[in-house]
């Protein structure tokens, strides 16, 4: 029978998990290729992937790596659930399933000379350090480069060794971490996202780029507004139930915009226009 | 233009399911559905509506599309093979018309290819509404039940002891020409007599009591709809289930899920509905917390979400959700609601 | 009922003027014959659209839930089966009695649409009136008047209870309960399916529940289902799958039937809003005639402070699983253990 079933967009292709990194307690970070070598797919900064693992299911994550990476795809996934509670038990070398890519990405074209503020918090550092990465490879492209980071605790941070070494080491390239409350040695800051941006005070010829728990992200573009940041000058990243990654299974919508099609980022002057339902 | 006489029916049936898989509606206890044709089936051409729309039919409520196989680190995925060809005999002009509205989504970029693969393998006959019922309105979307629609391969109207016939598409060609024994061409006269019953079809259509609904009525940009007082009320008396989006021949809502079968196990697609409260349910919260969200929902996506997407609703009044919604929260009424005063009836 | 229907409305009118309460729960008319639907007033002027005919079906008790996390008073109006279902909830402390008035409406049956058009009787149908026992069907040129039970609900027909069990004020009169069934006709379609060998009543059961949907009406419409949060809306939590499977499909209607075991009012909802027309009211009602043989005649929702006879252990009850024949029949009295 003929059928040409295999190219669906539904159907997985086999990768295989390369290397596991443990973030955080909760948090892992996972190198996905080919099961002998490459990248299952080419993509843009921003998008996602949806990852399966048999006979649990699938879901869709943000990657994480910059598509300058051309040996793996990283995904820093929290255990929150039933399918991220079993990718977090899959030892290195197992296969899974994965399709994609999905969704737009950051437009890192426009983003050609101008200085960017990234705004992160927890988890949300994952779609970010994409961009982020793909940018300081290449370094000349963009202006400054700010990278505003906060978790609950120095324990909660994501890629520390990027926060710790690879960004602060790279030129004009500026990291301020801050943490919920106090923490035994820490040294840094101490506060949410929303108050250390406002006293950072930055400039708002930026390009500001935002990814955390929803309550962070409605905080900081009240900031933002503040500082005096055109709603068009910030970029976000959202995340809703999505089953397909491809706008037609029906439950990641926002108004008549699909956050696996349309999204996942969104121009917050284009978010405005779309009904409070995120 | 061909036609049959109603008695030799069965004739046709079996000589079509020599080749197809043949659906007709058919009655089981009260009830009619699009079910698989066998010798003895008891075949109702004289329900308008089936319970459920013969959507699951070309996007069925369970659809297996992998199979996967784990052996230590290894997983092996195979592609289960899509359905043979099917013949659909006995589908409304509103259902045929909801065919084209899935069709947007699916075929839509990237092309879903299961659902492409059962478009190409089904031939759909469509059958002309002689009595329209107090529940329908199709006419509000453009649909003329007397006309064949777009989309059906071949079409018929009942006339008296005779069922006309006549291919619309090369597919329905090739079929009417293989079933030539059974099939007469159509005399003069006849040709005559079927204008008139369409005509006739035409008339009552103005008369039904829903006939002045106007989805053009609703006014506002998507936001001043999402944000109008009517949900406030309107989902009060929505009992949470699901029967409006599953006999809705147009949702197409669904949910992806693994079967675990101990080593190997299966990936399977299946409607979900918007109504329920797991719909968008995730690790750290709802976007849709309360039965207001969803019934908003529901009825934004079928008259105005789909619309700026598609340039068309997503309703076709088949009037089954009037009809069987068990506290009555039905489109007809939302249209009017949004429409206001210029939808009174 | 259109005299009946004035007095509800000025009794609405009243009680929303004096405050009494804060919303009335009762029905409102759509655009088509049969269409009575639910409706929630809060202001004077909104009970003109108020609607009390043979078509107002639904039963209101179960809107209660909504309302049990506020301080609000409602005005609730109920017919038999609906104040049946509201003891029931009281019974299940899903509802409090004094956050509650309840306006007891006598009902002799109400109108099935599907047997009024296979009667043919919509057709130019303009108006509906009731007279006695009887209704008349008034369209542009003629009238046709048919004995009223020919058209009413199946499940109107068994009601053991066309009067309200409770309520704070009645409105109307009490109707006879005539046209009642006695237990050997509400019990006629289980005792058939008893007399069918095991593997036949499979086969029945299976045909009927392989049918099913999911649309989970018959739970939502049930007063029974009255937990916040339904086991069967996880689907994460796997235990009942969303595939159309036809084990599947068994289990919820056994767990659900299980479930409202003793609870159950036999009001019938689950059936008519069925839409693949599954005989759930003969699960029910197995469940019911069992529960009935095994702990004594029982009907939920007549009494809220009677105990429940799967919510009570009593010593010389029946031990029907490890006693007496498949099925569970009934020990005999003086047989030993």
């Amino acid at each position: 029978m003929s059928c040409n079933c295999h190219d669906d967009p539904l159907v997985p292709v086999i990768a295989v998990v390369d290397r596991i990194r443990e973030d955080t307690a909760d948090i892992k970070t996972f190198q996905v290729k080919k099961p002998k070598e490459g990248l299952p797919f080419t993509f843009k900064p921003g998008q996602c992937a949806m990852l399966s693992v048999p006979p649990v299911g699938e879901a869709i994550f943000s990657i994480t790596s910059s598509p300058t990476q051309q040996n793996f795809l990283e995904f820093s996934i929290k255990n929150v659930g039933k399918v991220t509670d079993c990718l977090h038990q899959v030892e290195e070398g197992t296969e899974i399933g994965i399709r994609g890519p999905y969704g737009n990405n950051f437009p890192v074209e426009e983003f050609k000379g101008k200085d960017l503020l990234f705004i992160g918090g927890g988890i949300g550092l994952a779609p970010l350090r994409s961009v982020i990465n793909y940018t300081l490879d290449n370094r000349n492209d963009y202006g400054k480069i700010d990278i505003v980071y906060g978790a609950r605790s120095p324990k909660d941070f994501v890629h520390s060794n990027d926060l710790y070494h690879n960004w602060v080491q790279a030129e004009g390239t500026d990291v301020h971490l801050t943490i919920d409350k106090e923490f035994e040695d820490w040294k840094g800051n101490v506060g949410f996202v929303p108050q250390y941006i406002e006293e950072l005070n930055f400039s708002c010829d930026k390009v500001a780029l935002v990814c955390g728990p929803p309550i962070m992200i409605k905080f900081v573009l009240e900031v933002l507004e503040k500082l005096g940041f055109d709603q068009k000058q910030i970029y976000t990243t959202l995340e809703l139930k999505m089953k397909c990654g491809i706008g037609k299974c029906g439950r990641c919508n926002i108004g008549d915009k699909y956050v696996c099609k349309d999204g996942p980022v969104f121009r917050c002057d284009e978010l405005g226009k779309l009904p409070d339902e995120y | 233009m061909k036609k049959i006489a109603k008695d030799k029916l069965s004739l046709l049936w079996k000589k079509i399911a020599e080749n197809y898989q043949l659906f007709l509606p058919i009655t089981e206890g009260k009830v009619v559905n699009f079910s698989i044709w066998e010798e003895g089936a008891e075949v109702d051409l004289n329900t308008l509506r089936t319970v459920n729309s013969p959507k699951n039919i070309i996007f069925p409520q369970t659809e297996t599309y992998l199979k996967f196989k784990k052996e230590g680190k290894k997983l092996n995925l195979e592609v289960v093979a899509n359905k043979g060809e099917y013949v659909v005999f006995g589908v409304r002009s509103c259902d045929v018309a909801s065919f084209k509205l899935l069709d947007n989504v699916f075929l839509d970029e990237p092309i879903d290819k299961f659902y492409e693969e059962s478009r190409k393998k089904g031939l759909i006959i469509s059958q002309a509404c002689l009595n329209p019922q107090e529940t329908c309105f199709c006419n509000s979307f453009g649909i003329n039940p007397e006309l064949a629609p777009e989309g059906a391969d071949i079409s018929t109207w009942e006339l008296g002891d005779l069922l006309f016939w006549e291919a619309q598409s090369e597919k329905g060609k090739n079929l009417t020409e293989a079933l030539g024994d059974i099939l007469e061409e159509v005399i003069e006269d006849e040709q005559e007599k079927l204008n008139q019953l369409k005509t006739g079809i035409k008339d009552r259509l103005k008369d039904l009591p829903l006939a002045q609904i106007n989805p053009e009525t609703i006014g506002g940009d998507l936001k001043e709809i999402f944000d109008s007082e009517i949900w406030d009320e309107l989902h009060r008396r929505c009992l949470g289930c699901g029967m409006c989006t599953y006999v809705c021949p147009t949702c197409h809502c669904y949910d992806v899920k693994d079967y675990d079968g101990n080593k190997g196990g299966e990936r399977f697609r299946c409607w979900d509905s918007c109504m329920f409260s797991d719909f968008t349910m995730m690790a750290h919260g709802n976007p849709r917390t309360t039965q207001k969200e969803r019934v908003r929902q529901r009825f934004m996506h079928k008259l105005v979400y789909y619309t700026n997407n598609y340039k068309s609703y997503a309703c076709v009044g088949c009037g089954r959700c009037t009809e069987k919604c068990p506290v009555s929260l039905d489109i007809v009424k939302v249209i009017k609601k949004l429409g206001g005063e210029r939808n009174e009836l | 009922m259109e005299k009946i229907r004035e007095e509800i409305k000025e009794k609405a009118r009243q009680a929303l003027a004096s405050k009494e309460v804060d919303v009335i729960l009762a029905w409102e008319k759509g655009e088509l014959w049969y269409d009575s639907y639910p409706a929630f007033f809060t202001k004077e002027k909104d009970i003109d659209s108020l609607v009390w005919d043979s078509f107002c079906v639904n039963n209101l008790s179960k809107y209660l839930l909504e309302y049990t996390m506020t301080d609000k008073k409602i005005g609730v109006f109920v017919k038999g089966c609906d104040a049946l279902a509201f003891n029931q909830l009281v019974q299940d402390n899903r509802v409090s009695r004094d956050k509650v008035v309840l306006y007891g409406l006598p009902c002799s049956g109400m109108v099935d649409p599907d047997k009024v058009r296979t009667k043919n009787l919509n057709q130019g149908l303009t108006e509906i009136k009731k007279s006695k026992d009887k209704l008349i069907f008034i369209t542009k040129d003629k009238e046709i008047t048919v004995p009223a039970h020919e058209v009413y609900y199946d499940k109107c027909l068994h009601c053991r209870y066309p009067n309200p069990v409770t309520y704070d004020q009645l409105v109307g009169e009490t109707v006879a309960a005539e046209g009642v069934l006695d237990d050997s006709v509400r019990f006629s379609g289980v005792k058939e399916l008893e007399e069918l060998s095991c593997e036949e009543r499979f086969e029945y059961w299976d045909g009927q529940f392989s049918k099913c949907i999911r649309c989970f009406a018959c739970r939502n419409v049930c007063p029974a289902c009255s937990c916040k949060q339904c086991t069967f809306d996880d689907s994460d939590l796997e235990v009942l799958g969303k595939a159309r499977e036809d084990s599947e499909d068994k289990f919820f209607h056994l767990i659900r039937a299980y479930h409202v075991a003793g609870r159950c009012i036999d009001c019938g909802e689950c059936s008519r809003v069925c839409p693949q027309d599954i005989s759930l009211e003969k699960l029910n009602r197995k469940l019911i005639k069992d529960i009935n043989e095994l702990y004594g005649e029982y009907q939920a929702g007549l009494d809220p402070s009677a105990k429940a006879p799967l919510g009570t252990y009593k010593l010389e009850d029946a031990d029907s699983f490890t006693v007496g024949e498949k099925g569970g029949k009934k020990r005999e009295k003086n047989s030993k253990r």
